[in-house]
């Protein structure tokens, strides 16, 4: 047991992406059911070798491994905290998956669980990517899997959403090509380790690069105001699709945002151009986030527009640069993975699309009124909840730094987070039920269960965020140069 | 300036166009071939600026294939919308999915 247990810490880096990889390929050999439970056991094994990794370099402070030579892996603070997360969530919304199954095709079940596997191995890659080319081509694994999941699974309606996926991130990923060949012109590498001591020939050159690559994820994340492909993704209520994609997609280009932002926005010649692009971007999120979410008249399309303004948080937090703002940033990660896990599971629970749905669903579905209940006040920023954390240590680093600004828009997204969110509140438990139920009826809706307890957890992990509080800010300072 | 730089920027700059052309069609058409189309030429302007701009083979060749399997899906996806909508115009199958949602319709 203990040499398996050394064996499996020695390839660390690499193990969870050939769990992934090697998973789907058995999910599409399977019959449909079987597919199901293999690959959310697959992501769970991701999910245990990342943690075990996390655990011993974030929080037991050993030292940080070097990748087996000839991998081009590259161990890195942002990328060892947000692996567990994504592996963590991906195996949640693949367990809660089993249950909105039924909405689609029994054949297409095995490639449905195939390309969620996909869009994790593709995430984690990125997470893990020694250089530009491979970030590259794992993120275009990721996106592309997301797009075939959403255009076989959905039924016709989310055919034109799925175009509108394929046609940004086509354009996202022309301009991160376009950043990634400026950036190698001036900067002369494209390993992300030797950007820090690289010898830039144009700074000016080399700044719109990293620019242009960061926008072409941003655009994958769904940072407002390039966010226009939400709107057709977002359509059903809780297909298997929408599961995925607000939880593992959007949290994954995010994370991944950050990494990259961890390597350009900290490089002394760079880093005061990118800052300033994040700012202004991150600034625009959180404001048309914000108002979008709440004139949103349907669950998902809300919980998205909501994630957008929390991207926007996030981008803040990068923006300065500092170990503390990227452990800041990665709390307000790990806070928009619980709110999005409660929403979109939620909103599968309940088979909630339009927000009248919601009326009265408190009593008739317990637990998923909890879970959109804990959603909606950590969304908020209510004080006790990750959300509040998230925000609370956005504004410490922002003021840190005299950026007294960004305090004002943590304001702004919290001042509309209790309008849409308050709404979710009213309606889920001080309406009259108006309507039949429409969430899933058979035994297979447990499996919603976990993914909704789990995100009651997370954001109840706000009253005693130590452990969290460690592990970002251990990340932070790794990714920096500092000791764990 | 040499002639070497001056056609590597004439190349860029060719390339720039191409790629904004793209991304326009890509982003705003409401006809599925045009938005690929769209997908096509911008990643071909990426492509051809990461050659001029001397990026390595291991680059392109990764840009080449992600521009073969987005076309790939986008193809299945416009196929899928002729059959089930008889058109690949994003206003006539957003209005079929209207009617789709209207009370006492199957969806």
């Amino acid at each position: 047991m203990t040499a398996a247990l050394d064996l499996m810490r020695t390839h660390a880096a690499l193990l969870p992406l050939i769990i992934a990889m090697v998973g789907a390929a058995l999910a599409m050999l399977c019959p449909p059911r079987l597919s199901w439970g293999l690959a959310t056991i697959a992501a769970l094994l991701c999910a245990f070798v990342t943690a075990d990794t996390t655990v011993r370099v974030l929080i037991a402070a050993a030292p940080l491994w070097s990748v087996a030579e000839g991998v081009p892996l590259l161990a890195d603070g942002i990328g060892l905290f947000a692996s567990p997360l994504m592996a963590a969530v991906a195996a949640l919304a693949l367990a809660a998956s089993g249950a909105v199954l039924s909405d689609i095709e029994r054949r297409t079940w095995p490639l449905a669980m195939a390309l969620v596997l996909c869009q994790l191995f593709g995430w984690l890659g990125a997470l893990a990517a020694r250089d530009l080319a491979g970030v590259f081509v794992a993120i275009e694994t990721a996106w592309l899997a997301s797009v075939a999941l959403l255009a076989f699974s959905d039924g016709r309606t989310a055919l034109g959403g799925a175009l509108r996926m394929l046609g940004a991130g086509g354009v996202g990923s022309a301009l991160f090509l376009c950043g990634v060949g400026i950036f190698y012109r001036s900067v002369g590498t494209l390993e992300l380790s030797a950007i820090a001591t690289a010898h830039i020939e144009s700074a000016d050159a080399a700044a719109l690069g990293a620019g242009l690559m960061l926008l072409g994820v941003a655009l994958k994340a769904g940072v407002a105001p390039l966010h226009d492909w939400m709107g057709g993704a977002f359509t059903r209520p809780g297909g298997p699709a929408a599961l995925v994609l607000g939880t593992v997609g959007v949290i994954g280009a995010l994370a991944v945002i950050v990494r990259l932002a961890g390597y350009v926005a900290t490089s002394p010649t760079i880093g005061e151009g990118v800052s300033i692009a994040l700012a202004v971007l991150g600034g625009a999120s959180v404001v048309i986030g914000s108002v979008q979410a709440v004139g949103a008249h349907n669950l998902t399309r809300l919980a998205a527009y909501a994630g957008a303004a929390q991207a926007g948080g996030i981008l803040l937090c990068v923006a300065l640069g500092s170990p503390a703002g990227f452990a800041a940033a990665l709390v307000q990660l790990t806070a928009l993975a619980a709110a999005a896990l409660a929403l979109f599971g939620g909103a599968a629970a309940g088979g909630v699309q339009s927000l009248e749905h919601l009326d009265g669903l408190g009593r008739r579905a317990p637990l998923a009124g909890a879970a959109i209940m804990s959603g909606a006040i950590s969304l908020m920023g209510a004080p006790l909840t990750l959300g509040f954390l998230g925000r609370w240590r956005l504004v410490e680093a922002g003021v840190g730094a005299g950026w007294w600004w960004a305090a004002g828009a943590v304001i702004f997204a919290s001042l509309a987070g209790v309008f849409y969110g308050g709404r979710l509140i009213e309606r889920l438990y001080f309406r009259r039920a108006g309507d039949l139920f429409h969430g899933p009826n058979d035994a297979w809706r447990w499996a919603l269960a976990p993914m909704l307890a789990a995100s009651i957890v997370a954001i109840a992990f706000g009253v005693s965020p130590a452990l969290l509080l460690t592990a970002a800010d251990s990340a932070g300072a790794l990714m920096l140069g500092g000791l764990p | 300036m040499g002639p070497e730089i001056l056609l590597t920027r004439a190349i860029f700059a060719a390339a720039l166009v191409l790629l904004m052309c793209g991304a326009v069609a890509a982003w705003a058409s409401n006809n599925a071939i045009r938005r690929l189309a769209g997908i096509a030429l911008s990643m071909l302007g990426a492509i051809l600026g990461l050659g001029a701009l001397g990026a390595p083979n291991a680059l392109l060749i990764a840009a080449a294939c992600a521009v073969f399997v987005q076309l790939a899906i986008g193809a299945a996806v416009t196929v899928r919308l002729q059959e089930d909508y008889g058109a690949i115009e994003a206003p006539e199958t957003d209005q079929a999915d209207r009617q789709d949602d209207m009370p006492g319709r199957a969806p």
